[in-house]
């Protein structure tokens, strides 16, 4: 079983939705699949929604770390929203702090968080 | 032998209890021997004798019942544990010597009779150690619950912004609960300014800075601020003296001035009425 994550355009932005666990295979196809989109449409956001994942191990931290760096390399802003309490505490006590990320509470949120640092 | 023993305790109860307080009279750190009036003082010792000899008569389920009422009884009057081991010590010594100075306890049954005694007395100390440790478990675990109420709620203040007050010492079962109502807090709230009120936390030492940092950073992962506020002079000393690098946060020195910049983050501020 191999799923890949729906990535949606919504004007210059991004917006992709996890709805399940990822498995490593799952995640590294994610990346690559992300930074084809962004070249294809070079939008200048992207929005990872996380509301219903309630597990995060290492690995896919690190992944989701890495986009964000390749995606600002390619001049996209990121942020993640609707991180769960329970998942951010894991994060913490696997000491994964994602520093410089932009998270938010949830997509709208983050849609205006990441309308307002594309403005500045 | 369990009912020799019995009817001499019965018959020279009187006798037994005034040698015994005069032993534990001797025990010179029993304050609260002590200072307990002299009728309470006849009726517990009454009551502990009473106690002692229904373990040699009466069945096992009613000397249970007594044991518990008296361990309780005991335990609001703040015997300490010493006290009460001691006390069944000096019961048994005191029995003891009577029976040998009446001639009951010869050469002869001496070793039947130490054994029997044995059998007495060890039976009860553990009960008795057993339902106080469990009278005090069970105020402990009471006021466990209570600590627990009173520690860590958010408080949201503002639309957006929510504060935390933290009163007492941190240790680290209490910071995980922090977290949690924190974090719980935050998205049931949606807040996006978190204030974490640190005046009425004693100590910050690095234990309790790690937690708080800790706390900050899940705060930012689901998505929110979080302040540190009520930083009280000799805090900010103990914080740089100890090397704790909180640059990476805003911080101020009271709540007032938190709350002021929160809203200057979610776009807003205070402004006074003009008088008409």
């Amino acid at each position: 079983m191999n799923f890949r994550i729906p990535i949606l355009k919504l004007r210059d932005t991004l917006i992709v939705s996890i709805q399940w666990e990822l498995d490593d295979q799952t995640a590294i196809q994610f990346q690559e699949d992300l930074l084809n989109k962004l070249h294809e449409t070079s939008a200048r956001g992207v929005v990872i929604d996380l509301t219903s994942v309630d597990f995060i191990d290492s690995f896919i931290a690190k992944v989701l770390g890495d986009v964000i760096s390749m995606s600002s390399l390619m001049g996209a802003r990121v942020v993640i929203t609707g991180i769960q309490p329970a998942v951010a505490i894991t994060l913490i006590e696997l000491g994964i702090r994602l520093e410089d990320v932009m998270t938010a509470l949830d997509l709208e949120n983050g849609l205006d968080k990441l309308q307002l640092e594309l403005e500045a | 032998m369990n009912k020799q023993m019995a009817e001499y305790i019965q018959a020279n109860n009187t006798e037994i209890i005034a040698r015994w307080q005069k032993l534990m009279a001797k025990e010179n750190n029993n304050q609260s021997f002590q200072t307990m009036p002299t009728d309470l003082m006849n009726q517990t010792s009454k009551e502990f004798a009473d106690l002692m000899v229904s373990n040699l008569l009466e069945s096992h389920q009613a000397y249970e019942n007594r044991l518990n009422d008296f361990a309780e009884k005991v335990v609001r009057l703040g015997w300490t544990m010493t006290v009460v081991t001691k006390a069944i010590d000096h019961f048994s010594e005191v029995v003891f010597e009577g029976m040998e100075e009446d001639g009951l306890i010869t050469q002869e049954n001496f070793r039947g009779f130490f054994k029997e005694f044995n059998n007495w007395i060890i039976p009860i100390r553990d009960s008795t150690v057993e339902a106080y440790s469990k009278t005090w478990e069970r105020t402990v675990s009471l006021q466990k619950i209570a600590l627990q109420e009173l520690s860590a709620s958010l408080i949201p203040v503002f639309e957006k912004v929510s504060v935390m007050p933290l009163v007492g010492t941190i240790d680290t079962e209490r910071a995980r609960l922090i977290m949690e109502n924190l974090l719980d807090g935050v998205v049931k709230h949606r807040a996006e300014v978190v204030l974490l009120d640190i005046t009425g936390v004693p100590v910050v030492d690095t234990m309790v800075a790690h937690h708080i940092i800790q706390a900050a950073d899940a705060v930012r992962l689901v998505g929110a601020k979080c302040m540190l506020v009520g930083i009280r002079p000799e805090i900010a000393q103990t914080i740089v003296t100890l090397g704790i690098n909180l640059n990476e946060f805003t911080t101020t020195s009271t709540l007032q001035r938190g709350v002021a910049q929160a809203l200057a983050w979610t776009n807003r501020k205070i402004v006074e009425v003009d008088e008409q």
